[in-house]
């Protein structure tokens, strides 16, 4: 099976992958159709008192279905130091952009799917109080979380400024928690207006920076509130190491008890060219 | 010389095989025209059609081909046409800005607008090559 997957990636082509820089926040801007990212990221937190360094890798496979509906896979595992080292489960997300053109806002309408455990720390949008990183994996693990998640998108392109807002709904169908809330916001600007006639790996137009800010907001049985739950802001960067992959970074600055001091990102994808159509014609599919 | 001369003859088959010469445009997709009388910035700094090649290169050639000509199996745009040079700057702008969603182009807006009217000055560098520039008709 394994063979299968290196076969079929290798007859994919690589192609053009400037990423936005963002981790948590979600702009208007889909997959190419056809196309897969794949992508292999961790969250590192580093700990105030009462808490444990940890580290959580997660796997993100992302699939252009069309220009307008893009899907995505995600594997996810967290390491506590003088802990363990947990699988603690997978995603799966679409999301779904109605218009047609550009507009002054663009909405885009994403509905994921999480069967995770509450070791999980990836922290890919963090709603209600936020994740616990007090109590041991041990303990956590066995807590299994069947969780519907959805985000109401609006991302606008202002001259070369991207500015995006994500609003999050999280609804556990394993306990009753209630809705929780959370909120993510965006900006970001190429480092280079215009592109440069030679070949660079290290020019301006290769980077993106900007900021990010995200957190918790209560939930329908505590409250709709910001206070006792998790806020970051990070500024975030993002370059496109060569044509088909990019490497990207956040520092996070926990503004709550409830926040990990400093939350690091880093985060690598390769994207491949034509994927969905390959996979077709083995089958017998014409496209 | 008979094998180099197949050689070259089944390079320009797969050249030909990769072109769209019959490609139709879809007849929904028209720049408002506020958007298709917009001038390009650029227009008199040729040089900067370079780094549009690049840009092209890097975000277009996937679907375009790198000569711009179109591939049948992805539907795409011989862009070397003349119904697609015949369009205005701001035309070509506001398509590679919004993309044709339904028909599988994506939007571009992610890209500086500078960039992209980069890539507008390179379009017009584009010339016919294959089969299409032969056919008067097109």
């Amino acid at each position: 099976m394994l063979q299968f997957v290196l076969l079929f990636l290798a007859m994919a082509l690589p192609c053009s992958a400037q990423e936005g820089p963002f981790f948590v926040t979600y702009s208007h801007h889909m997959e190419e159709p056809g196309n897969l990212e794949v992508e292999t990221s961790s969250t590192v937190g580093i700990p105030r008192s009462r808490q444990k360094f940890y580290a959580a890798p997660y796997a993100e496979l992302e699939y252009g279905v069309t220009a307008q509906w893009t899907s995505e896979l995600y594997l996810e595992s967290s390491s506590v130091w003088g802990d363990s080292t947990v699988f603690t489960g997978w995603r799966f997300e679409n999301r779904y952009k109605p218009l047609k053109r550009e507009h002054w806002i663009n909405p885009v309408l994403y509905l994921e799917y999480e069967n995770v455990n509450e070791a999980s720390r990836i922290q890919k949008e963090i709603e209600g109080g936020g994740p616990d990183l007090t109590s041991r994996n041990r303990a956590l693990h066995g807590e299994r979380a069947h969780e519907l998640e959805t985000k109401l998108i609006l991302s606008s392109d202002v001259h070369d400024w991207n500015i995006s807002e994500n609003f999050i709904a999280t609804k556990n169908l394993s306990e009753s928690e209630g809705v929780e809330f959370g909120y993510a916001f965006g900006v970001s600007r190429p480092l280079a207006r215009l592109a440069s006639g030679a070949s660079c790996r290290f020019c301006r137009e290769n980077f993106i920076a900007g900021v990010e800010m995200y957190g918790g907001l209560g939930s329908t049985l505590d409250g709709f509130t910001p206070r006792g739950t998790a806020h970051y802001v990070a500024p975030v960067v993002s370059w496109a190491v060569s044509d088909n992959a990019s490497l990207r970074l956040s520092t996070g600055f926990g503004l709550t008890d409830q926040s990990n001091p400093v939350l690091l990102r880093i985060g690598y994808s390769y994207e491949l060219s034509g994927f969905g159509s390959r996979i077709s014609r083995l089958f017998g599919v014409k496209r | 010389m008979k094998i180099s001369y197949a050689v070259l003859l089944l390079a320009s088959s797969i050249l030909a095989a990769g072109q769209n010469p019959a490609y139709q445009q879809d007849p929904q997709w028209i720049a408002p025209e506020a958007a298709g009388a917009k001038a390009n910035p650029l227009a008199g700094k040729l040089e900067t059609a370079a780094g549009g090649r690049k840009l092209f290169l890097r975000n277009c050639a996937e679907c375009h081909g790198s000569n711009g000509a179109g591939m049948e199996k992805k539907h795409s745009a011989d862009l070397q046409l003349a119904m697609v040079q015949q369009q205005s700057d701001g035309s070509l702008f506001w398509k590679i800005t919004n993309g044709n969603a339904p028909k599988g182009m994506p939007s571009f807006s992610r890209l500086p607008e500078l960039q992209r009217w980069q890539l507008v000055l390179f379009l017009r560098t584009l010339k016919a090559t294959g089969p299409a520039a032969a056919d008067p008709a097109k």
